[in-house]
């Protein structure tokens, strides 16, 4: 899904993609301050290794995106951390392609970016429970955000590829409650035993 | 530290890898083309548009595969086939079966097709060199199938060995990335 493989994209989308994927992930980069490295690097190998399990739903294959979670724990820093796991994916696994490396990056931590600056700040004032709650409808929306700019980068390409409404529902509805729930849980519990992981990161002075 | 225990023993946990992947398979025998669309590790993909296109990119046909994932094509001619799944979600895989593979067998008369006959009708002196290559190329496909199958699969699978490098490619840039900015804040000092 969030995978696009080489050879599906038109030219225009694979540049557009990587052009707005460098300038994201420079933009990411310059925001992280030496103390926030652990932090991003423990994420990025989290949605390295948990993106590539993947379970039959209906008539395709579902696995998990991770988008929320890194959004809220990372904010812009989402980019260099998708950035590198989606690397690492492609050259191992031959998991999307070299080149939309920049589209998928952009389908993935887009999403996760612009909603986890939402949310961020009303979670770093909510309790556990509440924060669990936002966090797992904000996961969720960054699976629908995240299905929705492949079709458009799907659509944009050839119109060979459109996307069947009825498949992308059969299999992103599930996804996106088990990404809610995977969200949640995880921002609760890192709302109770470590809350200081959930205040944005400090720009660089 | 406590969510990287986490992750490691997620890791464990999930062991019998599956990478997440669309793979076509696809198998030329007797001048049709067969085969599967599957998930590495994931089971078939169920109801996928499969699109057969000709070398210069005119598209001849499009099938749809059944609930086991699998799909036939008879080819009207030997030459290269493009085929391309598409499960209408993101996922897309391709497959060629180049012209080079329908060999001397082009596509088999229909009153000849069965080599069995052929045999036991005539001596097998009198078997033309289409026809031998024809049960040749028949008996190769069959006993290479299951080859090229466990290929794709073995070729998709996600290591444990490759899941564990790359965690530890990451935690190796984190480490550049700490030593880099130690030295820029040494150097303002």
């Amino acid at each position: 899904m969030a995978h696009i493989p080489d050879g599906v994209l038109s030219l225009p989308v694979l540049v557009g993609g990587g052009a707005a994927a460098v300038g994201a992930v420079a933009l990411g980069l310059r925001r992280i301050s030496d103390r926030d490295i652990p932090r991003v690097a423990i994420l990025a190998s989290g949605f390295f290794a948990l993106s590539l399990f993947a379970v039959p739903v209906g008539p395709s294959s579902v696995h998990l995106l991770l988008g929320g979670l890194m959004g809220i724990v990372l904010g812009s820093a989402i980019f260099p951390a998708v950035c590198v796991a989606l690397l690492l994916q492609a050259v191992m696994f031959g998991f999307g392609g070299l080149t939309t490396l920049g589209v998928n990056i952009v389908n993935i931590a887009l999403p996760g970016a612009v909603i986890g600056a939402l949310v961020s700040p009303l979670i770093a004032r909510a309790t556990p429970a509440s924060a669990a709650v936002i966090a797992g409808l904000a996961s969720a929306g960054c699976v629908a955000c995240t299905g929705l700019l492949v079709a458009l980068a799907l659509a944009l390409s050839s119109a060979d590829y459109m996307l069947s409404a009825r498949v992308m529902l059969a299999t992103y509805l599930p996804l996106m409650v088990v990404e809610g729930l995977v969200g949640g849980f995880c921002i609760s519990f890192v709302k109770r035993v470590k809350p200081e992981l959930l205040t944005p990161l400090q720009a660089h002075a | 530290m406590r969510s990287l225990g986490l992750i490691l023993a997620l890791l464990f946990v999930a062991t019998p890898a599956s990478a997440h992947r669309l793979k076509l398979f696809a198998t030329l025998e007797s001048g049709t083309i067969s085969g599967y669309a599957f998930f590495v590790g994931s089971g078939r993909a169920h109801g996928a548009a499969i699109s057969v296109k000709e070398a210069s990119g005119k598209e001849i046909a499009t099938l749809t595969t059944d609930d086991n994932g699998a799909y036939s094509y008879k080819t009207p001619a030997p030459q290269t086939y493009h085929l391309t799944a598409n499960t209408g979600d993101g996922h897309i895989a391709d497959a060629v079966i180049d012209a080079a593979r329908f060999g001397g067998a082009s596509t088999p008369d229909p009153e000849n097709a069965d080599d069995d006959d052929a045999d036991s009708s005539a001596p097998a002196a009198a078997l033309s060199q289409a026809q031998i290559e024809r049960a040749v190329d028949a008996a190769v496909a069959r006993q290479v199938k299951p080859l090229i199958e466990a290929y794709e699969l073995a070729e998709g699978r996600t290591r444990f060995n490759d899941i564990m490098g790359g965690i530890g490619m990451i935690i190796g840039l984190a480490g550049l990335a700490m030593w880099a900015s130690a030295r820029r804040a040494g150097g303002k000092a």
